[in-house]
C-alpha cells in the first residue's frame, strides 16, 4: 500500500543551519498520525518543507504518488494540503468570513463546506463578522483549522493546536479534530502528549532533525522507556 | 480607534499649519490655496497609492515609480499629438502579448505538454532575438511579416519562460481565457490593418475624446509597462532587496534619458481638453456647465477648472481603491498578503502573479496621474523623479501598505506645498513679528519633510501603518 504522504530522508537547511538531517516519515490515507518530539527537534520546519516554504536540499516528498519537493508553496496547496501554523496566521484586518473566503479554491466551496464547519465550531458562526484581531487565542485557533476545510483537502497539516489554550478549549479542539477524522488524514504535530494519545493513530518521533522511530500509538503508549527518552513525559502523566 | 486618531493627527497639523500661514490671507485666497493644495494632493495619492500597495505587500521600494507618472504623461502628449506613430508601436506590443498569452494559455490547456529543458531555453533565446529584430526592423519589413515574426518571438518566449501550472485550472475558465487570447489576437490584427484609418479619426477627433482616450491610453501604457518591469526585473531579485533599490534606482535615470532621446529634452505643452479650455471666466460652477470656461470664480478668486476636475479624478479613484479593497477577492487577497503573503501562498494563492497584477494597477494609476497632470505642470523627463520624491514622502507620513495613509498624505503635502509657496511669494507674518518675512523657495520643499518628520515622532510607522 503506498502512503499518501511519503517524506523520504528529506534535508533542509535554514540559512546556514543543517535543520533536518534525514527525517523520512508516511501517512496513511483516512489516519491522524502524530509528529513528535521535543522542542527544536524539527517539527515546524518538517511541516514548512512539506508545504515548500523551506525547500528541502537532499531527500524527496511524494503526495499520494507524486513528488512535491520543489514545487512552490501554493501548487502544493493547490494540490490538496491545508496548513495550520503553530503561530496561526489568522489575518488580522479580514473577518471571519472573509479569512475563511480567503480559503476558498473554487467559488462557491465556502457555500458548500459552511453548514459543517458552523457545526464543528459554532463559536465562529456567532462571530462571523468580527475581524480576525479581535478573537481571541482559542477563536483564531478554530478559525485556523476551520480555514483548511474550506477547500477540498486530503491532507492537513496542523502544528500545536493546543499550544497555550486553556483546558476547556483544548477538549473542544481534540473533539473537533476527532471528527475530522472521517474527512481527511491529518499530520499533527502535538507536545501534548495525552491529546497526542487521545487522537493519533500512528506517530513518528523526530529528534536533532532525524527521524527516530514510527509506528502505533498504541506501540508507543507501551513504550514508556521510548516516551520518556525522547518525549521527556511519563506514559501515564497528565501534561 | 486608531484610525480616527490617525485623522486627528492629520487634521491637527492641518489646522496649525494653515492656522499660521493663512491668518493673514483673504477668504478668496485661502479658498484658492486650499483648492490648490488639494490638486497637488490629488496627483501626489496617484502616484503614492500605488507606491504604498507595492512596498505593503511585496517589500518592493520602487523608485521607478516616478518614471511611470513621466511615461504616462508622455504617451498621453504623443497620443494627442501623433496618434499615426503611437499605433504603429502599439501593433509590436500587442503582438508579442498576444504571443505570450498563447503560449500561456496553451501551457494551462495541456500542462504535460511542456518543452523539455534545452528546448526551452533555446525557445527563450529565439523569442528574444525574433521579438529584438522585429523591433529593430519594424515598419521597414512587410507589416504582415514582422506582425508574425513579433508574436512567433512572443509565443517562443512564453513557452520556454512560463512554467504550466500543476493543478489545471476548472475547463470553464480555461475555455473563457482562450476566448479573450482570440480576442486579443483579433485586436492585433485589426489594428494592424486598420491603424492607419484609426489614427486619422483620433487625429479628427475634438479635444475632449482627444483627452479621454489619452487617460485611457496612458493609463494602459503605465500598466503593460508596470507588468513588464515587474515580470522581467523586479521578479528575479525578490531576495536581493538592495540589488533591487540599485535597479529600481537605475530605471529611474535610464528612464529619463530614452525620454530625452525619444522626445527631446525641452517641457511640452499639452492642451487642456475643451471642457476646461475656454478663455473666459464662468461665474459659479452652474454657469460653467455651459460656458466650459478654462476658470472660475472662488469666492471672488479666479480658479482654473481643469485643477478641479483634478481634485474630482483623485477623489474618484480613491473611492474605486477602497472598493476595490474592501469589496474584490484581489483586494481580500491584497489585504491579508499585506500582513502574510506566506500564508496567503499556503491556502494556494499564487501570490507571484498577485504581485504582477498589483504592480501594473499601481503603475495604472501613477501613468493615469502623469496624463491628468500633463496639461498643468507640462511634459519634461524630470517629472518623475520630481512627483516622486514628494510620493515617497505621503507613503512614509501615511504608513506603508494603506491606501487611505496615501490619500490622507498626500492631502497634507499638497496642502503644504501649496501653502509654502504661498508663503514664498507673499511672506509670512506670525503673530510675535512685526512685518511679514520673506522665505526662500526651498520653504515649500522643506515643509513636507517637516511635516514627515512631526509625524513620526508621533507615529514611527506613519498615520496608517502598523508596528511590526
Amino acid at each position: 500500500m503506498s502512503a499518501l504522504l511519503d517524506v523520504q530522508d528529506v534535508h533542509t537547511f535554514i540559512g546556514q543551519f543543517h535543520i533536518l538531517e534525514g527525517v523520512s516519515l508516511r501517512v496513511e490515507e483516512g489516519q491522524i498520525t502524530a509528529l513528535l518530539g521535543r522542542n527544536g527537534a524539527g517539527k515546524t520546519t518538517t511541516l514548512r518543507t512539506i508545504m515548500g516554504m523551506t525547500p528541502p536540499a537532499r531527500g524527496a516528498i511524494f503526495f499520494d504518488g507524486r513528488p512535491i519537493h520543489g514545487l512552490p508553496t501554493y501548487e502544493v496547496a493547490q494540490l490538496g494540503i491545508g496548513y495550520v501554523p503553530d503561530y496561526r496566521a489568522i489575518f488580522r484586518h479580514l473577518t471571519v468570513e472573509e479569512n475563511l473566503h480567503l480559503a476558498e479554491r473554487r467559488k462557491g466551496d465556502l457555500k458548500r463546506k459552511a453548514d459543517f464547519i458552523y457545526h464543528l465550531f459554532p463559536d465562529l458562526a456567532r462571530l462571523r463578522h468580527l475581524k480576525g484581531g479581535q478573537l481571541s487565542g482559542g477563536q483564531q485557533q478554530m478559525l485556523a483549522i476551520a480555514r483548511v476545510l474550506v477547500p477540498d483537502n486530503r491532507l492537513l497539516l496542523i502544528d500545536e493546536p493546543t499550544e497555550g489554550l486553556a483546558p476547556v478549549l483544548v477538549e473542544q479542539l481534540v473533539e473537533a479534530i476527532r471528527q475530522l477524522r472521517e474527512q481527511t488524514t491529518v499530520l499533527l504535530v502535538e507536545q501534548n502528549f495525552a491529546v497526542a494519545r487521545h487522537l493519533a493513530d500512528t506517530f513518528v518521533i523526530v529528534d536533532d532533525g532525524r527521524t527516530v522511530c514510527q509506528g502505533t500509538m498504541e506501540e508507543l503508549a507501551n513504550d514508556p522507556a521510548t516516551v520518556h527518552r525522547y518525549l521527556g513525559v511519563a506514559v501515564g502523566g497528565e501534561a | 480607534m486608531r484610525r480616527y486618531r490617525a485623522v486627528l493627527i492629520a487634521l491637527a497639523i492641518a489646522v496649525v499649519g494653515i492656522g499660521l500661514v493663512g491668518r493673514s490671507m483673504k477668504p478668496g485666497t485661502l479658498v484658492a490655496t486650499l483648492l490648490s493644495g488639494l490638486t497637488l494632493g490629488a496627483l501626489y495619492f496617484l502616484i503614492a497609492a500605488g507606491l504604498s500597495l507595492i512596498f505593503g505587500l511585496m517589500d518592493v521600494l520602487n523608485f521607478a515609480h516616478g518614471t511611470l507618472f513621466m511615461l504616462g504623461a508622455y504617451v498621453a502628449w504623443t497620443w494627442v499629438q501623433n496618434p499615426h506613430g503611437l499605433l504603429l508601436w502599439a501593433g509590436l506590443v500587442l503582438a508579442v502579448a498576444g504571443g505570450s498569452a498563447t503560449a500561456a494559455w496553451w501551457l494551462n490547456w495541456s500542462p504535460d505538454r511542456r518543452p523539455g529543458r534545452w528546448t526551452r531555453r533555446w525557445l527563450v533565446a529565439v523569442g528574444v532575438a525574433l521579438i529584438g529584430v522585429t523591433a529593430w526592423q519594424w515598419l521597414r519589413w512587410p507589416q504582415a511579416l514582422t506582425l508574425l515574426l513579433a508574436a512567433g518571438g512572443g509565443l517562443a518566449v512564453g513557452l520556454g519562460a512560463f512554467r504550466p501550472p500543476v493543478v489545471r485550472p476548472p475547463h470553464r475558465r480555461l475555455v473563457w481565457r482562450g476566448v479573450a487570447v482570440v480576442g486579443l489576437l483579433l485586436v492585433t490584427v485589426l489594428l494592424d490593418a486598420q491603424g492607419p484609418t484609426l489614427a486619422s479619426a483620433v487625429a479628427g477627433w475634438g479635444s475632449n475624446a482627444k483627452f479621454v482616450s489619452a487617460i485611457v491610453v496612458g493609463t494602459l501604457a503605465g500598466a503593460v509597462a508596470g507588468a513588464l518591469m515587474e515580470w522581467s526585473l523586479i521578479r528575479p531579485l525578490y531576495e536581493r532587496p538592495i540589488y533591487q533599490v540599485l535597479l529600481t534606482l537605475g530605471i529611474v535615470f535610464a528612464g529619463n534619458e530614452v525620454a530625452r532621446a525619444i522626445w527631446g529634452v525641452g517641457a511640452k505643452r499639452m492642451e487642456k481638453p475643451g471642457w476646461f479650455g475656454q478663455p473666459c471666466r464662468s461665474e459659479s460652477l452652474a454657469a460653467w456647465v455651459y460656458e466650459q470656461c478654462a476658470s472660475v470664480t472662488v469666492l471672488g478668486r479666479s480658479f482654473p477648472t481643469y485643477r478641479l476636475f483634478v481634485i474630482v479624478l483623485g477623489v474618484l479613484l480613491f473611492v474605486a481603491l477602497i472598493v476595490l479593497l474592501r469589496r474584490s477577492r484581489l483586494g481580500m487577497i491584497i489585504r491579508a498578503g499585506v500582513q502574510d503573503r506566506e500564508m496567503v501562498e499556503a491556502l494556494g494563492i499564487n501570490v507571484r502573479q498577485v504581485f504582477t497584477l498589483v504592480f501594473a494597477l499601481g503603475a495604472g494609476l501613477a501613468a493615469l496621474g502623469g496624463v491628468a497632470a500633463a496639461p498643468f505642470v507640462g511634459v519634461y523627463p524630470e517629472m518623475g523623479l520630481e512627483y516622486m520624491l514628494q510620493a515617497f514622502i505621503v507613503v512614509v507620513i501615511g504608513g506603508m501598505g494603506s491606501v487611505p495613509g496615501a490619500a490622507l498624505g498626500a492631502l497634507l503635502v499638497g496642502l503644504a506645498r501649496a501653502f509654502g509657496d504661498y508663503i514664498v511669494l507673499s511672506g509670512v507674518s506670525l503673530p510675535w513679528m512685526e512685518k511679514a518675512v520673506r522665505m526662500s523657495p526651498s520653504i515649500a520643499r522643506a515643509s513636507t519633510v517637516l511635516i514627515m518628520a512631526i509625524v513620526l515622532m508621533v507615529r514611527p510607522a506613519g498615520l496608517f501603518g502598523e508596528e511590526e
